[in-house]
Protein backbone atom coordinates (compact mmCIF):
# COMPACT_ATOMS: atom_id res chain seq x y z
CA UNK A 1 0.00 0.00 0.00
CA UNK A 2 1.60 3.49 -1.02
CA UNK A 3 0.84 6.12 1.23
CA UNK A 4 1.66 10.14 0.89
CA UNK A 5 3.68 9.88 4.10
CA UNK A 6 6.05 7.14 4.21
CA UNK A 7 9.16 8.90 5.75
CA UNK A 8 10.34 7.45 9.00
CA UNK A 9 9.64 10.03 11.11
CA UNK A 10 12.79 10.48 13.17
CA UNK A 11 10.79 10.11 15.78
CA UNK A 12 12.46 8.68 19.51
CA UNK A 13 9.86 6.46 20.52
CA UNK A 14 10.09 4.52 17.51
CA UNK A 15 13.02 2.26 18.72
CA UNK A 16 12.81 -1.77 18.79
CA UNK A 17 10.59 -2.13 21.62
CA UNK A 18 8.22 0.07 19.72
CA UNK A 19 8.36 -1.58 16.21
CA UNK A 20 7.41 -5.14 18.67
CA UNK A 21 4.13 -3.36 19.70
CA UNK A 22 3.44 -2.27 16.50
CA UNK A 23 4.07 -5.40 15.19
CA UNK A 24 1.91 -7.45 18.05
CA UNK A 25 -1.02 -5.10 17.69
CA UNK A 26 -1.15 -5.98 13.80
CA UNK A 27 -0.06 -2.65 12.53
CA UNK A 28 2.76 -3.33 10.41
CA UNK A 29 2.72 -4.78 6.34
CA UNK A 30 5.10 -4.92 3.67
CA UNK A 31 8.63 -4.03 4.52
CA UNK A 32 8.14 -2.96 8.07
CA UNK A 33 6.57 -6.42 8.59
CA UNK A 34 9.24 -8.33 7.08
CA UNK A 35 12.03 -6.40 8.67
CA UNK A 36 10.07 -6.92 12.08
CA UNK A 37 9.75 -11.18 11.51
CA UNK A 38 13.63 -11.03 10.69
CA UNK A 39 14.44 -9.10 13.86
CA UNK A 40 12.07 -11.74 15.64
CA UNK A 41 14.49 -14.56 14.04
CA UNK A 42 17.60 -12.64 15.32
CA UNK A 43 17.56 -11.38 17.99
CA UNK A 44 16.32 -12.84 21.28
CA UNK A 45 15.58 -9.08 23.21
CA UNK A 46 12.97 -8.19 19.95
CA UNK A 47 11.45 -11.64 20.06
CA UNK A 48 10.98 -11.21 23.79
CA UNK A 49 9.29 -8.05 23.72
CA UNK A 50 7.23 -9.14 21.31
CA UNK A 51 6.09 -12.13 22.97
CA UNK A 52 5.51 -9.80 25.60
CA UNK A 53 3.02 -7.49 24.13
CA UNK A 54 1.21 -10.99 22.82
CA UNK A 55 1.06 -12.31 26.26
CA UNK A 56 -0.68 -9.07 27.39
CA UNK A 57 -3.34 -8.60 24.16
CA UNK A 58 -4.16 -12.39 24.47
CA UNK A 59 -7.09 -12.04 27.10
CA UNK A 60 -8.53 -9.00 24.52
CA UNK A 61 -9.42 -12.27 22.16
CA UNK A 62 -12.18 -13.33 24.70
CA UNK A 63 -14.43 -10.17 23.52
CA UNK A 64 -14.09 -12.18 20.38
CA UNK A 65 -17.26 -14.68 20.12
CA UNK A 66 -16.17 -17.90 18.89
CA UNK A 67 -17.61 -19.90 16.20
CA UNK A 68 -17.37 -23.44 14.69
CA UNK A 69 -15.55 -23.90 12.18
CA UNK A 70 -16.53 -26.56 9.28
CA UNK A 71 -15.59 -30.48 10.28
CA UNK A 72 -13.98 -30.43 7.15
CA UNK A 73 -11.07 -28.28 8.53
CA UNK A 74 -10.07 -31.23 11.48
CA UNK A 75 -10.26 -33.71 8.33
CA UNK A 76 -7.85 -31.45 6.73
CA UNK A 77 -5.49 -31.85 9.65
CA UNK A 78 -6.09 -35.19 10.47
CA UNK A 79 -4.94 -35.84 7.02
CA UNK A 80 -2.05 -34.18 6.97
CA UNK A 81 -1.12 -35.50 10.14
CA UNK A 82 -1.50 -38.66 8.83
CA UNK A 83 0.53 -38.43 5.46
CA UNK A 84 3.59 -36.95 7.84
CA UNK A 85 3.64 -39.34 9.99
CA UNK A 86 4.06 -42.25 7.45
CA UNK A 87 7.09 -39.71 6.49
CA UNK A 88 8.59 -38.86 9.78
CA UNK A 89 7.83 -42.67 11.48
CA UNK A 90 10.93 -44.07 12.21
CA UNK A 91 11.60 -47.11 14.08
CA UNK A 92 13.19 -46.47 17.68
CA UNK A 93 10.05 -44.14 18.41
CA UNK A 94 8.26 -46.27 20.35
CA UNK A 95 5.68 -43.56 22.09
CA UNK A 96 4.23 -42.87 18.59
CA UNK A 97 1.93 -45.72 17.41
CA UNK A 98 2.58 -47.27 14.26
CA UNK A 99 1.32 -45.25 10.96
CA UNK A 100 -0.86 -47.61 9.95
CA UNK A 101 -3.02 -47.07 13.24
CA UNK A 102 -2.53 -43.29 12.74
CA UNK A 103 -3.94 -43.51 9.50
CA UNK A 104 -6.61 -45.61 10.21
CA UNK A 105 -7.75 -43.23 13.33
CA UNK A 106 -7.46 -40.30 10.55
CA UNK A 107 -9.13 -42.57 8.03
CA UNK A 108 -12.45 -43.29 10.86
CA UNK A 109 -12.63 -39.20 11.40
CA UNK A 110 -13.03 -38.89 7.77
CA UNK A 111 -15.89 -41.14 7.26
CA UNK A 112 -17.14 -39.75 10.56
CA UNK A 113 -16.74 -36.11 9.54
CA UNK A 114 -18.35 -36.52 6.11
CA UNK A 115 -21.34 -38.08 7.13
CA UNK A 116 -21.82 -35.86 9.66
CA UNK A 117 -21.47 -33.29 6.56
CA UNK A 118 -25.15 -31.51 5.77
CA UNK A 119 -23.96 -30.96 1.63
CA UNK A 120 -23.73 -33.92 0.37
CA UNK A 121 -21.82 -32.30 -2.54
CA UNK A 122 -18.96 -31.54 0.13
CA UNK A 123 -18.65 -35.22 0.68
CA UNK A 124 -18.16 -36.05 -2.93
CA UNK A 125 -15.76 -33.19 -3.12
CA UNK A 126 -13.66 -34.86 -0.55
CA UNK A 127 -13.90 -37.63 -2.23
CA UNK A 128 -13.01 -36.80 -5.62
CA UNK A 129 -10.00 -35.32 -4.19
CA UNK A 130 -9.30 -38.48 -1.98
CA UNK A 131 -9.76 -41.00 -4.42
CA UNK A 132 -8.88 -39.09 -7.90
CA UNK A 133 -5.21 -40.61 -9.49
CA UNK A 134 -2.33 -37.98 -9.40
CA UNK A 135 -4.80 -35.11 -7.02
CA UNK A 136 -4.34 -36.35 -3.76
CA UNK A 137 -4.67 -33.22 -1.75
CA UNK A 138 -2.00 -33.78 0.47
CA UNK A 139 1.68 -31.81 -0.14
CA UNK A 140 3.80 -34.38 1.63
CA UNK A 141 5.71 -36.37 -1.26
CA UNK A 142 5.26 -39.54 -1.58
CA UNK A 143 2.77 -39.79 1.77
CA UNK A 144 -0.44 -39.50 0.02
CA UNK A 145 -1.24 -43.02 -1.44
CA UNK A 146 -0.25 -44.60 1.70
CA UNK A 147 -2.36 -42.28 3.46
CA UNK A 148 -5.47 -43.24 0.72
CA UNK A 149 -4.73 -46.71 0.39
CA UNK A 150 -6.25 -47.25 3.78
CA UNK A 151 -9.39 -45.84 2.76
CA UNK A 152 -12.39 -48.17 2.95
CA UNK A 153 -14.84 -47.34 0.45
CA UNK A 154 -16.70 -49.83 -1.52
CA UNK A 155 -14.92 -50.26 -4.88
CA UNK A 156 -16.10 -52.05 -8.29
CA UNK A 157 -13.85 -52.36 -11.43
CA UNK A 158 -16.21 -52.74 -14.52
CA UNK A 159 -13.47 -54.13 -17.15
CA UNK A 160 -14.97 -53.13 -20.55
CA UNK A 161 -14.39 -55.73 -23.49
CA UNK A 162 -10.47 -56.90 -23.16
CA UNK A 163 -8.78 -53.13 -24.39
CA UNK A 164 -7.81 -52.41 -20.90
CA UNK A 165 -11.09 -50.26 -20.94
CA UNK A 166 -12.77 -50.15 -17.30
CA UNK A 167 -14.84 -48.27 -14.99
CA UNK A 168 -14.57 -47.40 -11.31
CA UNK A 169 -17.28 -47.51 -9.13
CA UNK A 170 -16.50 -46.07 -5.41
CA UNK A 171 -18.78 -45.54 -3.23
CA UNK A 172 -18.46 -43.74 -0.41
CA UNK A 173 -20.14 -45.20 2.67
CA UNK A 174 -22.73 -43.25 4.36
CA UNK A 175 -22.26 -40.48 1.74
CA UNK A 176 -25.06 -41.36 -0.66
CA UNK A 177 -22.43 -41.01 -3.18
CA UNK A 178 -21.26 -42.84 -5.91
CA UNK A 179 -17.74 -41.90 -8.22
CA UNK A 180 -17.71 -43.53 -11.44
CA UNK A 181 -14.80 -43.19 -13.34
CA UNK A 182 -15.33 -44.06 -16.88
CA UNK A 183 -11.61 -43.16 -17.81
CA UNK A 184 -10.61 -44.64 -21.40
CA UNK A 185 -14.26 -44.55 -22.33
CA UNK A 186 -15.28 -42.08 -25.51
CA UNK A 187 -18.62 -41.41 -26.86
CA UNK A 188 -19.59 -42.96 -30.25
CA UNK A 189 -22.07 -40.23 -30.83
CA UNK A 190 -24.62 -43.21 -31.14
CA UNK A 191 -24.95 -44.76 -27.36
CA UNK A 192 -24.94 -43.64 -24.07
CA UNK A 193 -23.84 -46.62 -21.84
CA UNK A 194 -26.17 -47.47 -18.17
CA UNK A 195 -24.82 -48.88 -15.03
CA UNK A 196 -26.94 -50.96 -13.30
CA UNK A 197 -26.68 -51.71 -9.55
CA UNK A 198 -27.79 -56.17 -9.60
CA UNK A 199 -28.45 -56.11 -6.00
CA UNK A 200 -26.53 -59.28 -3.75
CA UNK A 201 -30.33 -60.08 -2.30
CA UNK A 202 -31.28 -61.00 -5.95
CA UNK A 203 -33.82 -57.88 -6.56
CA UNK A 204 -34.94 -56.02 -9.65
CA UNK A 205 -31.49 -54.18 -11.24
CA UNK A 206 -31.50 -50.19 -10.21
CA UNK A 207 -29.98 -48.03 -12.58
CA UNK A 208 -27.35 -45.66 -11.45
CA UNK A 209 -27.57 -43.30 -14.41
CA UNK A 210 -25.67 -43.05 -17.70
CA UNK A 211 -21.87 -42.98 -17.64
CA UNK A 212 -19.75 -39.52 -18.62
CA UNK A 213 -17.06 -41.27 -20.85
CA UNK A 214 -13.89 -40.03 -20.19
CA UNK A 215 -15.02 -38.80 -16.64
CA UNK A 216 -14.86 -38.78 -12.95
CA UNK A 217 -18.05 -38.24 -11.54
CA UNK A 218 -20.08 -38.59 -8.97
CA UNK A 219 -23.81 -39.19 -8.83
CA UNK A 220 -26.16 -39.21 -5.78
CA UNK A 221 -27.35 -42.60 -4.93
CA UNK A 222 -30.77 -42.85 -3.02
CA UNK A 223 -30.83 -44.77 0.15
CA UNK A 224 -33.16 -47.35 -1.54
CA UNK A 225 -30.28 -48.29 -3.52
CA UNK A 226 -27.61 -47.93 -1.06
CA UNK A 227 -29.40 -50.02 1.27
CA UNK A 228 -29.15 -53.17 -1.48
CA UNK A 229 -25.43 -52.31 -1.52
CA UNK A 230 -23.26 -55.00 -0.38
CA UNK A 231 -19.79 -57.09 -0.42
CA UNK A 232 -20.76 -58.80 -3.62
CA UNK A 233 -23.23 -56.59 -5.10
CA UNK A 234 -22.55 -56.47 -9.07
CA UNK A 235 -22.94 -54.17 -11.33
CA UNK A 236 -23.51 -54.20 -14.69
CA UNK A 237 -23.12 -51.51 -17.86
CA UNK A 238 -25.37 -52.26 -20.41
CA UNK A 239 -25.42 -50.23 -24.42
CA UNK A 240 -28.59 -47.65 -24.65
CA UNK A 241 -29.49 -45.82 -27.39
CA UNK A 242 -28.53 -41.79 -25.80
CA UNK A 243 -29.86 -40.72 -22.59
CA UNK A 244 -30.39 -43.82 -20.98
CA UNK A 245 -33.08 -46.52 -21.56
CA UNK A 246 -36.08 -45.34 -22.60
CA UNK A 247 -39.09 -45.67 -20.67
CA UNK A 248 -41.07 -48.92 -21.47
CA UNK A 249 -38.10 -50.62 -23.18
CA UNK A 250 -35.90 -53.80 -22.58
CA UNK A 251 -32.35 -52.58 -21.46
CA UNK A 252 -30.12 -52.54 -23.61
CA UNK A 253 -26.95 -55.95 -24.65
CA UNK A 254 -24.83 -55.94 -20.96
CA UNK A 255 -21.07 -54.81 -22.05
CA UNK A 256 -19.67 -55.18 -19.28
CA UNK A 257 -19.85 -56.73 -15.32
CA UNK A 258 -18.15 -56.29 -12.35
CA UNK A 259 -18.56 -56.45 -8.06
CA UNK A 260 -18.15 -54.59 -5.30
CA UNK A 261 -15.37 -55.10 -2.57
CA UNK A 262 -14.47 -53.53 0.49
CA UNK A 263 -11.21 -51.95 0.32
CA UNK B 1 -18.23 -33.34 20.61
CA UNK B 2 -18.79 -35.80 23.26
CA UNK B 3 -20.64 -34.38 25.72
CA UNK B 4 -18.49 -34.22 29.04
CA UNK B 5 -19.48 -33.08 32.32
CA UNK B 6 -18.51 -29.48 32.61
CA UNK B 7 -14.94 -28.40 33.57
CA UNK B 8 -14.02 -26.10 35.51
CA UNK B 9 -11.32 -22.99 34.61
CA UNK B 10 -9.01 -24.79 36.27
CA UNK B 11 -9.43 -28.38 34.93
CA UNK B 12 -9.95 -27.08 31.69
CA UNK B 13 -6.39 -25.52 32.24
CA UNK B 14 -4.42 -27.73 33.18
CA UNK B 15 -5.94 -30.74 30.55
CA UNK B 16 -4.76 -28.48 27.75
CA UNK B 17 -1.65 -27.81 29.73
CA UNK B 18 -0.93 -31.10 29.51
CA UNK B 19 -1.86 -31.74 26.49
CA UNK B 20 0.12 -29.06 25.25
CA UNK B 21 3.43 -31.16 26.88
CA UNK B 22 1.68 -34.24 25.17
CA UNK B 23 2.02 -32.77 21.59
CA UNK B 24 5.55 -31.41 22.63
CA UNK B 25 6.55 -35.18 23.55
CA UNK B 26 5.46 -36.49 19.96
CA UNK B 27 2.10 -37.85 20.78
CA UNK B 28 -0.20 -36.68 18.15
CA UNK B 29 -3.09 -37.72 19.78
CA UNK B 30 -2.83 -34.27 21.71
CA UNK B 31 -3.52 -32.48 18.93
CA UNK B 32 -7.02 -34.11 18.49
CA UNK B 33 -7.18 -33.03 22.33
CA UNK B 34 -6.26 -29.58 21.58
CA UNK B 35 -8.78 -28.70 18.71
CA UNK B 36 -11.51 -30.03 20.53
CA UNK B 37 -11.19 -27.63 23.51
CA UNK B 38 -9.82 -24.71 21.84
CA UNK B 39 -11.01 -24.88 18.60
CA UNK B 40 -13.87 -22.64 18.45
CA UNK B 41 -11.99 -19.83 20.37
CA UNK B 42 -9.32 -19.84 17.69
CA UNK B 43 -12.04 -19.77 14.84
CA UNK B 44 -13.76 -17.09 16.42
CA UNK B 45 -10.20 -14.82 16.29
CA UNK B 46 -9.67 -15.96 12.46
CA UNK B 47 -13.09 -15.27 11.64
CA UNK B 48 -13.17 -11.91 13.16
CA UNK B 49 -9.94 -11.15 11.59
CA UNK B 50 -10.14 -12.20 8.39
CA UNK B 51 -14.33 -11.90 7.30
CA UNK B 52 -14.58 -15.09 5.57
CA UNK B 53 -15.71 -18.58 6.21
CA UNK B 54 -13.15 -20.01 4.22
CA UNK B 55 -9.98 -17.78 4.51
CA UNK B 56 -10.78 -18.05 8.45
CA UNK B 57 -11.24 -22.37 7.99
CA UNK B 58 -7.85 -22.04 5.98
CA UNK B 59 -6.15 -20.01 8.53
CA UNK B 60 -7.54 -22.23 11.47
CA UNK B 61 -6.33 -25.39 9.49
CA UNK B 62 -2.82 -23.49 8.99
CA UNK B 63 -2.43 -22.58 12.87
CA UNK B 64 -3.00 -26.87 14.16
CA UNK B 65 -0.56 -27.93 11.44
CA UNK B 66 1.85 -25.51 12.35
CA UNK B 67 1.36 -25.66 16.60
CA UNK B 68 1.63 -29.69 15.77
CA UNK B 69 4.89 -29.50 13.77
CA UNK B 70 6.46 -26.51 16.48
CA UNK B 71 4.57 -27.63 19.61
CA UNK B 72 7.75 -27.17 20.99
CA UNK B 73 7.90 -23.36 20.52
CA UNK B 74 5.12 -23.31 23.81
CA UNK B 75 6.50 -22.52 26.91
CA UNK B 76 4.20 -23.13 29.95
CA UNK B 77 6.59 -21.04 32.42
CA UNK B 78 5.52 -18.33 30.03
CA UNK B 79 2.27 -17.88 29.21
CA UNK B 80 -0.65 -20.17 30.28
CA UNK B 81 -1.71 -22.46 26.61
CA UNK B 82 -5.31 -20.62 25.59
CA UNK B 83 -3.09 -17.15 26.13
CA UNK B 84 -0.51 -18.34 23.73
CA UNK B 85 -2.74 -20.23 20.93
CA UNK B 86 -4.82 -16.99 20.98
CA UNK B 87 -2.44 -15.06 20.54
CA UNK B 88 -0.68 -17.75 17.69
CA UNK B 89 -4.04 -17.68 16.06
CA UNK B 90 -4.06 -14.24 16.09
CA UNK B 91 -0.68 -13.83 14.40
CA UNK B 92 -1.36 -16.02 11.92
CA UNK B 93 -4.74 -14.18 10.63
CA UNK B 94 -2.97 -11.43 10.59
CA UNK B 95 -0.13 -12.62 8.35
CA UNK B 96 -3.13 -13.90 6.03
CA UNK B 97 -4.37 -10.45 6.15
CA UNK B 98 -1.14 -9.26 5.08
CA UNK B 99 -0.65 -11.41 2.55
CA UNK B 100 -2.97 -9.62 0.46
CA UNK B 101 -4.95 -12.77 -0.66
CA UNK B 102 -7.94 -11.54 1.66
CA UNK B 103 -9.89 -8.18 1.03
CA UNK B 104 -10.24 -7.40 4.89
CA UNK B 105 -13.89 -7.45 6.08
CA UNK B 106 -15.67 -8.76 2.79
CA UNK B 107 -18.33 -10.47 4.59
CA UNK B 108 -19.68 -8.84 7.66
CA UNK B 109 -18.62 -10.76 10.64
CA UNK B 110 -22.25 -10.69 12.49
CA UNK B 111 -23.30 -12.37 9.26
CA UNK B 112 -20.10 -14.94 8.71
CA UNK B 113 -20.52 -16.16 12.10
CA UNK B 114 -22.90 -18.62 13.70
CA UNK B 115 -23.00 -18.08 17.32
CA UNK B 116 -21.39 -21.27 19.23
CA UNK B 117 -23.08 -23.82 20.66
CA UNK B 118 -21.58 -23.39 23.88
CA UNK B 119 -18.97 -26.06 24.21
CA UNK B 120 -18.12 -26.51 27.86
CA UNK B 121 -14.68 -26.00 27.28
CA UNK B 122 -14.37 -23.32 25.36
CA UNK B 123 -16.33 -21.70 28.15
CA UNK B 124 -13.90 -22.71 30.47
CA UNK B 125 -10.89 -21.24 28.54
CA UNK B 126 -10.95 -18.02 28.76
CA UNK B 127 -7.82 -16.33 29.37
CA UNK B 128 -6.31 -15.70 32.99
CA UNK B 129 -8.63 -13.21 34.67
CA UNK B 130 -6.21 -11.01 36.72
CA UNK B 131 -4.59 -10.32 33.23
CA UNK B 132 -7.49 -9.91 31.47
CA UNK B 133 -8.50 -7.11 34.39
CA UNK B 134 -4.90 -5.54 33.95
CA UNK B 135 -4.46 -5.03 30.15
CA UNK B 136 -8.48 -3.73 30.50
CA UNK B 137 -7.21 -1.15 33.03
CA UNK B 138 -4.47 -0.12 31.29
CA UNK B 139 -6.47 0.76 27.75
CA UNK B 140 -9.17 2.44 29.94
CA UNK B 141 -6.15 4.78 31.10
CA UNK B 142 -5.66 6.06 27.64
CA UNK B 143 -7.77 8.47 26.06
CA UNK B 144 -11.10 7.29 24.42
CA UNK B 145 -9.50 8.90 20.87
CA UNK B 146 -6.28 6.22 20.97
CA UNK B 147 -7.65 3.67 23.23
CA UNK B 148 -10.43 3.20 20.28
CA UNK B 149 -7.72 3.21 17.09
CA UNK B 150 -6.07 0.54 19.32
CA UNK B 151 -8.60 -1.61 19.47
CA UNK B 152 -9.60 -1.36 16.01
CA UNK B 153 -5.73 -2.40 15.44
CA UNK B 154 -6.60 -5.20 17.70
CA UNK B 155 -10.16 -6.50 16.78
CA UNK B 156 -10.47 -5.67 13.20
CA UNK B 157 -6.58 -6.00 11.96
CA UNK B 158 -6.74 -2.60 10.80
CA UNK B 159 -3.21 -1.04 9.62
CA UNK B 160 -2.04 2.29 10.44
CA UNK B 161 -3.15 3.72 7.58
CA UNK B 162 -6.71 2.17 7.41
CA UNK B 163 -7.35 3.89 10.98
CA UNK B 164 -5.63 7.18 9.19
CA UNK B 165 -8.00 6.98 6.56
CA UNK B 166 -10.81 6.02 8.66
CA UNK B 167 -10.50 9.14 11.37
CA UNK B 168 -9.33 11.19 7.89
CA UNK B 169 -6.00 12.13 9.83
CA UNK B 170 -2.60 12.02 8.20
CA UNK B 171 -0.57 9.08 8.36
CA UNK B 172 2.02 10.72 10.46
CA UNK B 173 -0.93 11.56 12.76
CA UNK B 174 -2.36 8.33 13.31
CA UNK B 175 1.15 7.01 14.11
CA UNK B 176 2.31 9.36 16.80
CA UNK B 177 -1.12 8.65 18.37
CA UNK B 178 -0.97 5.04 18.24
CA UNK B 179 3.12 4.84 19.29
CA UNK B 180 2.21 7.22 21.97
CA UNK B 181 -0.78 5.28 23.33
CA UNK B 182 1.03 1.93 23.08
CA UNK B 183 4.23 3.61 25.09
CA UNK B 184 1.79 4.61 28.02
CA UNK B 185 0.44 1.14 27.86
CA UNK B 186 3.62 -0.59 28.23
CA UNK B 187 4.14 1.85 31.04
CA UNK B 188 0.94 0.76 32.47
CA UNK B 189 1.26 -2.52 31.91
CA UNK B 190 5.38 -2.78 33.64
CA UNK B 191 4.39 -1.19 36.69
CA UNK B 192 1.42 -3.70 36.91
CA UNK B 193 3.95 -6.23 36.71
CA UNK B 194 6.83 -5.09 39.27
CA UNK B 195 4.21 -5.18 41.80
Amino acid sequence: MTTPDNTPRPDVDRDDAMIAAEWALGLLEGEELLAARGKYATQADFAERKEWWDRWFAPLTDAMPGAEPGAHVWDGIAARMAAQQVVADAPGSQTLPPSNVVALEARVRRWQWIAGLSSAAAAAAIALLAFAPNNAPVEAPGAAPTQFAAAAPMVATVPIGDAGLRLDVTYIPDSEQMLVAAIGLTADGVHDHELWLVPADGGALQSLGVVAPGKVRSMAVSQAITAKLGDGSSLVLTREPIGGKPEGADAGPVVAKGAFTRV
Amino acid sequence: MAARPRPTSDEAREALRAAMARLADGDQSALEEIYRATRMKLFGICLRILGDQKEAEDALQDVYINLWQRADRYDPARASPIAWLAAFARNRAIDRLRTGKVRSGAVPVEEAAPLPDHSPLADALLIDAEQAAQIHTCLRGLDDRTQGHIRAAFFEGQTYAQLAEAADVPLGTMKSWIRRGLMRLRACLEASEAV
